[in-house]
């Protein structure tokens, strides 16, 4: 695409290029820091489509073949559900006398699929930085929380639920410890209506190991003394954080009283485990060092990335360590290795028993990510077709990523006692031709139509209008 | 092996010597008194190399007034002479270095003054003779390496200007250069800072037309001369350097870093009908048969990679280091020798390593990998002499030659062998001073009655002294050397005195007399005679290993090929399902019948020769190869020219990159062919390249045969450098001037066009002053008369129609609009025009002109029946244009035949190479894709691809070819943890 990176940087030498981990990163950086700044160009406007109340009834698609993740595909099943939760699922089951019933016979019900990570609702066009709210200033931004900036009118949220993606995981993107990301559903009225979970977790994006040889770089010692410089500087903000737990820990037990520092203080439940690290690190040095810094840390960390997971699979399965795998469309990250290494990465995590799932990540447009968020299934599918069982394809864009977003009670899989967040669909989410039909969010029937389809409409008017002279 | 003569140089030769006036003349006036050293000199006792063939074991050389006069086994020293005792050294033709700034370093930056060319990087007027100092510093560190002249090269821009060869002596530039305009010095080097030539494709479009611009400058005022009543051409000084390489057979030495860059030289060179020679990479042992081909000499740099670049130690390192990158440290070393066995004339340059002092070691090592002793000294003497032109003066210790000569005392190259003299030209320049005498050896020494023996080795700044009494070996300490006095003490009860007794004396040849202070105080006197010589360590001349021939792989990293797919005489595909994308659309449970490359049936229950290759296709997806209509892909450094608004003269074509690893991945998602484009960081860019996915073929096997030419265009944000941080301040920063700019061009393009055709129509054009062959301008000609398709990078509605109306109205057709984010909104007028849409399937929200992209862009302008093609403008994704298809299918519901046309047939119409390729229909090329599954499904895997009949990727293969590339990867990294090299570094650090 969209020749921007290409027209700054050039091509950097081929043996490099190509990966979807360290070089995107950098082309975003670039852009971010060099492309991005267009002045004043007017600020999208707010989307059409308007949020569905809270269910006032209860709902029963029947007939249609449920396809419930968790448990059996269960074909002419009915799927009911009541304020906003699943009440029951089965062939024979007694509707409520209010119950709306749905025919979806010949169609199938899938739960709604989880994207993680993205930026969705922080960013909305790729090249105007004030449309951009993922990247604070500043190394060290613990504090920040993706929720706060997400605007509920973004266009991309009708595009991306338009094709089944009904929640996701935003979050912060810039500096080392970037901030805590948020689980939101990607329909309502404000921030607050779409918020699932206002803190998943904290974010940090590991140092790259990386030493960059092309022409213009800085030499290797500087580029090993600024990778070094901001181990430092990220090791030493979690003692740092630790120290001032212990301080206002005193402060309450009657000691001195330690003021305040909104940055510390937003990482104590990490340091107490309550909640989980997402590091992001794609090459097999950065896993390493993370893995050895959070055992020496006594974290709870997620692995978010891509390129090298594989190869540090059975030590990530030794310490229990999920990992989202940050999207499947990349090319490999080294010249010499296989065609697929991408495409089997996500086959052998699950052969070496890891709990994983699959995202969409567009890294290298950060500033734009997720506005295509939409083809998350495709990449579950490529990993399917280079020998992921289909299954688990699916399973790794919906119930995976439930599980390791702690919220597998509620999403992820049709159950009873689960949030009615759903879709109906003419055919497998993962394959690019089938359409997605309806979608419930927590029981609300949500406005499949977005942005795209209207300029559809709207252009096929005009075609029409120009066939009929 | 090494021949040997005993010759005898006649001394008669010594008559061609002309010598008139008894000192060398000089046009300075003398400041002071003059000097007058004796000019005549024999050089004795010493082995010495004639020529690299011709060696004498013990010798003698005759030098007079900075010329040989003979060399031989004997000669008669003339009386005047000057002797020296070369005893146990030996004497070469002094060694010439091909490619040096040494004394250029002081030159001034580009100067604008005077007539220049308009471009800076263009300086053929800057003449090294011109510039040359005599820096002692630089020059000293080459004479170190054994340099006793050199050619120097500026260094700087595209025509870097014309080198010189010098001896390498002190004094004046008026005493040592030898020759100017050696040759015009000619860089692939593009410029780093944002101005014209940013791209490869910019320097060769500068070089085209700079030497146009040349022949047309020496044409133009020869027309003016005779006829002034005309519009008088410019003055220019840069043209009018060129005119010795356009029309007086000045050579021109191309500097390459590559082997593509050592390919386009050799095309350029041709082009321009240039004599040449190269400054080479290193790289060449990889592509020998074109180097061979090329027959030009090169200039080699010997900077072979080293162990410690390559880090290896960890695994998580290693995984970094490519395969080529291991090949290429193993094999460069070899480089040399294979060049000198393919017969191509090599001389051997210190450029490019960082400390000449290593020199040697790398001529070493290329020696012990295959180069022969001989073909080194030929390489660095007698080779670089007649590529300078100068045989007559320089390589060889021939009566008549300068006297230049490079004195060592043991074989050249060998390990511990140093340079000790370097002449220049007849004056002796001491590299490593020896003492004024040497003690070393055993000495028989008497101290009042008593005898010891004592023997002194070591080297002579460190000497050792041991002192053999009784067979009692006693150390003498502090062992000194002061020019003839030497001097040590000694401590031990052996001799009779406890206490330290403390030696002095002067050496007189071989007799020491001096005394001695006993520990007492007592003074006595004591005296030696040296009974043996120190023995000289000899080291072994370098000898080459077994020469073994690396298999070539092409390209020369993981997953290169010993050789191109075989092209079978016939291949059938039996039982598939065949998209055949022509009226059929689809057949079920149908055969695809190839020969000799081509498609010859596609339908059911064909019959074929028993020898034809059998393919079972049952379950199996059949469709023609897929095309990208938008790829970036195999492009050498820089994607751009995006430096001016127009840049329609550069092309893709001249820089393809044969080795670009995408194109197999790409191979591996079933892509056949791809229109490689130039970015679209300008309104009217540069000429684009179709090519087929020929992986393992070079640059110009890949190009499409019978492609039409085309150009990109580009319009909105990126030409306007609205998304710069920077404010640019180039026109157009509009969407109105972007049309103005393509107008104008045009125009120009028209009158040029005119100017041409009335030279033409004159019947008498003599001492008429010619048009300037303008290469953009004829480009944008081609546009004009339809030869050439514009393929124009848009987003927006009213641009797309800008443009249409643009084209309109200068009477051609746009061929297609790429990315085309809009042209939903003005299908109608793209049909109407006959444009094809080229577009992204989905990406949309990236800029604000992408805001309004939706993905039923292809389907509505589908509907309106614009011709419209899905295309990748990504390495990534050009793996998978299958499915991008796809959804032309999911949003707008396009019939899957019609569907995967976007990435097939209609990329071929749109590109005009669908007579060949885009479908499956008898007499098109054999370019195919066998699918394990529907090809539109997001679950289905590429598992073959052919081009041309030709299996160019097929799973199977791919995997054993993997686990080569793993064992290869291995051998190699177990090789260079191995090397002595990795233990040297190991033991320094």
């Amino acid at each position: 695409m969209i020749a921007i990176p290409r027209l700054v940087l050039g091509k950097i030498p081929s043996t490099k290029s190509a990966d979807g981990g360290w070089w995107m990163e950098t082309m975003v950086l670039l852009l971010a820091l060099g492309l991005t700044a267009g002045p004043m160009v007017q600020d999208a406007a707010a989307s059409k489509q308007r949020p569905a109340g809270p269910q006032a009834h209860p709902i029963a698609l029947t007939g249609g073949t449920v396809h419930t993740v968790s448990g059996d595909v269960i074909e002419g099943a009915t799927v009911l559900f009541e304020s906003g939760v699943i009440t029951g699922i089965g062939t024979d089951l007694a509707l409520p006398e209010n119950t709306q019933v749905i025919d979806v016979t010949g169609k199938h019900v899938y739960p709604g699929l989880i994207a993680a990570p993205t930026t969705l609702g922080l960013t909305e066009i790729g090249s105007v930085r004030a449309t951009h709210d993922n990247v604070e200033i500043g190394d060290i931004t613990p504090s920040v929380r993706a929720v706060t900036a997400v605007n509920p009118d973004s266009e991309y949220f009708p595009v991306g639920r338009a094709n089944g993606i009904l929640t996701a995981l935003t979050m912060p993107s810039g500096g080392l410890i970037a901030g805590l990301s948020g689980l939101i559903a990607l329909d309502g009225w404000t921030t607050e209506d779409m918020t699932l979970d206002a803190t998943v977790g904290l974010h940090v994006r590991w140092p790259s190991y990386r030493v960059f040889d092309f022409p213009g770089a800085d030499s290797r010692e500087k580029q090993i003394e600024a990778r070094q410089e901001s181990l430092t500087k990220l090791r030493d903000a979690f003692r740092q954080a630790r120290a001032y737990m212990i301080a206002k820990e005193a402060e309450r037990g009657g000691g001195p009283s330690h003021p305040s520092d909104l940055g510390w203080e937003s990482m104590i439940p990490v340091l107490k485990k309550e909640l989980p690290v997402f590091v992001h690190a794609s090459e097999e040095k950065q896993i390493h060092a993370a893995i050895d810094w959070a055992l020496a840390e006594d974290l709870r960390i997620i692995m978010v990335g891509g390129a090298d997971v594989w190869r540090v699979a059975d030590r990530l399965k030794e310490h229990e360590i999920p990992v989202i795998i940050g999207a499947v469309h990349y090319v490999p990250a080294r010249r010499w290795e296989p065609y697929d290494t991408p495409f089997t990465n996500a086959l052998k995590l699950y052969e070496a028993g890891l709990d994983f799932c699959i995202g969409e990540r567009r890294v290298w447009l950060e500033g734009g990510g997720g506005s295509n968020v939409r083809n998350l299934p495709y990449h579950a599918a490529t990993a399917a077709a280079y020998g992921l069982p289909k299954e688990e394809a699916l399973k790794s864009v919906t119930l995976y990523p439930a599980r390791i977003l702690g919220v597998e009670d509620r999403l992820g899989s049709l159950e009873t006692g689960k949030d009615a967040t759903l879709i109906v669909t003419d055919g497998d989410p993962l394959e690019i031709m089938t359409q997605v039909e309806q979608a419930f969010i927590q029981g609300r029937p949500v406005d499949i139509s977005s942005k795209h389809t209207d300029l559809y409409d709207k252009y096929q008017t005009r075609l029409e209008q120009v066939k009929e002279k | 092996m090494l021949k040997k003569y005993w010759i005898i140089v006649p001394a008669v030769l010594l008559a061609g010597a002309v010598n008139l006036v008894a000192e060398a003349q000089q046009t300075a006036p003398q400041a002071g008194l003059r000097e007058n050293p004796s000019r005549v000199h024999a050089l004795e006792n010493a082995r010495i190399y004639v020529r690299p063939d011709l060696v004498i074991d013990k010798g003698v050389v005759v030098i007079r007034d900075g010329l040989i006069v003979a060399a031989g086994a004997s000669a008669d020293i003339p009386p005047d002479a000057r002797r020296w005792d070369y005893s146990g050294m030996t004497i070469y033709p002094g060694l010439i270095e091909m490619f040096t700034q040494a004394g250029l370093s002081e030159a001034g930056e580009d100067e604008t003054a005077g007539s220049a060319y308009w471009n800076p990087s263009v300086r053929p007027e800057r003449s090294a003779a011109d510039a040359y100092r005599v820096s002692e510093a630089e020059i000293a560190r080459l004479r170190q390496s054994g340099f006793a002249a050199a050619m120097v090269v500026a260094d700087r821009g595209v025509f870097a200007g014309s080198s010189a060869a010098v001896n390498l002596g002190s004094g004046t530039p008026n005493e040592n250069l030898l020759k100017r305009g050696v040759f015009q010095h000619v860089r692939m080097k593009r410029n780093r800072n944002r101005t014209y030539p940013a791209s490869m494709m910019g320097v060769v479009a500068l070089m085209r037309q700079t030497i146009l611009d040349a022949q047309w400058y020496r044409n133009a005022h020869a027309a003016y001369a005779t006829n002034p009543r005309q519009d008088r051409p410019e003055d220019n000084d840069a043209l009018a350097a060129l005119d010795g390489v356009i029309a007086r057979g000045q050579a021109v030495l191309m500097s390459v870093d590559d082997d593509h860059a050592f390919l386009r030289a050799v095309r350029l060179a041709e082009e321009f009908g240039l004599r040449f020679l190269v400054r080479g990479s290193g790289h060449e042992y990889r592509m020998l048969e074109a180097v061979r081909e090329a027959g030009a000499p090169i200039i080699l740099p010997l900077d072979f990679p080293r162990s410690e670049d390559l880090s290896v130690s960890t695994p998580e390192d290693a995984v970094d280091v490519t395969l080529e990158e291991l090949r290429h440290w193993e094999l460069a070393p070899g480089n040399p020798g294979q060049l000198h066995r393919a017969g191509i004339p090599i001389a051997l340059s210190s450029t490019r390593l960082g400390k000449s002092a290593g020199f040697h070691d790398r001529v070493r090592e290329a020696i012990e990998h295959g180069l022969d002793y001989e073909a080194a000294l030929a390489a660095l003497t007698t080779t670089p002499a007649s590529m300078l032109g100068l045989s007559r003066h320089l390589g060889t210790l021939e009566p008549g030659k300068l006297a230049n000569m490079t004195i060592t005392d043991g074989p050249l190259f060998a390990e511990n062998v140093g340079v000790q003299d370097v002449w220049v030209a007849g004056n002796r320049h001491v590299i490593s001073p020896r003492p004024f005498v040497d003690p070393r050896g055993t000495w028989a020494v008497v101290v009042q009655e008593d005898s010891l023996s004592l023997s002194i080795d070591g080297t002579l700044g460190a000497l050792r002294g041991t002192i053999d009494q009784d067979g009692a070996t006693i150390k003498a300490d502090r062992m000194e050397l002061d020019d003839a006095r030497i001097a040590f003490s000694v401590e031990d009860e052996a001799l009779g005195e406890a206490g330290v007794w403390r030696f002095s004396g002067s050496i007189q040849g071989d007799r020491v007399a001096g005394r001695v202070v006993r520990p007492n105080g007592e003074s006595l006197s004591w005296s030696a005679a040296r009974t043996a010589a120190h023995e000289v360590e000899t080291s072994n001349m370098p000898v080459p290993a077994e020469i073994t021939e690396p298999p070539t792989l092409y390209p020369p990293g993981a997953f290169g090929r010993n050789n191109p797919p075989a092209q079978p005489e016939y291949v059938i595909v039996r039982n598939a399902t065949v998209w055949t994308l022509d009226d059929r659309g689809k057949l079920e449970n149908a055969d695809v019948l190839i020969r000799d490359g081509k498609i010859a049936e596609v339908g059911t229950g064909l019959e074929a020769p028993e020898s034809a290759v059998e393919i079972d296709g049952t379950g199996k997806h059949v469709t023609p190869g897929i095309i990208d209509a938008h790829s970036h892909t195999a492009i050498l450094e820089g994607i751009n020219e995006g430096t001016q608004a127009v840049t329609a003269e550069v092309g893709i074509g001249d820089v393809i990159d044969s080795y670009d690893i995408a194109m197999y991945r790409e191979l591996a998602g079933g892509l056949t062919a791809a229109n490689i484009l130039h970015g679209s960081a300008n309104p009217i860019g540069g000429k684009n390249q179709v090519i087929k996915l020929r992986w393992g073929m070079g640059p110009e096997a890949l190009k499409f045969t019978g492609a039409r030419p085309g150009i990109k265009f580009a319009l909105g944000e990126n030409v306007k450098r609205s998304n710069w941080r920077v404010l640019s301040d180039r026109y157009p920063q509009t969407r109105m001037g972007v049309e103005q700019i393509i107008r104008d061009r045009f125009r120009a393009a028209q009158e040029y066009q005119q100017a041409w055709d009335r030279y033409n129509a004159l019947e008498d054009k003599s001492g008429v002053v010619p048009p300037r062959r303008d290469l953009e301008l004829e480009t944008l000609h081609e546009i004009l008369t339809g030869e050439r398709l514009v393929h124009c990078h848009s987003y927006r509605q009213d641009e797309i129609l800008m443009l249409l109306r643009v084209a309109e109205d200068f009477g051609f057709t746009i061929s297609t609009f790429q990315h085309v984010l809009e042209g939903y909104k003005v299908a109608p007028e793209l049909a109407a025009h006959g444009a094809g849409a080229s577009a992204f399937s989905d990406w949309w929200a990236f800029k604000v002109e992408a805001y309004d992209a939706i993905p039923y862009n292809g389907a509505l302008m589908h509907d309106a029946g614009v011709l419209v093609t899905f295309n990748s403008d990504s390495d990534e994704l050009a793996r998978r244009l299958n499915t991008e298809a796809a959804k032309a299918v999911k949003y707008g519901g396009v019939d899957e035949v019609e569907a995967l046309k976007f990435v097939t047939l209609n990329a071929a119409k749109q590109l005009a190479i669908d007579p060949w390729v885009g479908s499956l229909e008898a007499g098109k090329d054999a370019d195919f894709v066998i699918w394990n599954g529907h090809p539109l499904s997001t679950y289905t895997k590429c598992e073959q691809t052919w081009i041309d009949g030709r299996k160019y990727f097929h799973v199977d293969e791919d995997r054993l070819m993997r686990i080569e590339v793993e064992k290869e990867r291995t051998r190699l990294i177990q090789k260079l943890l191995k090397s002595p090299e990795t233990d040297d570094e190991a033991s320094d650090a």
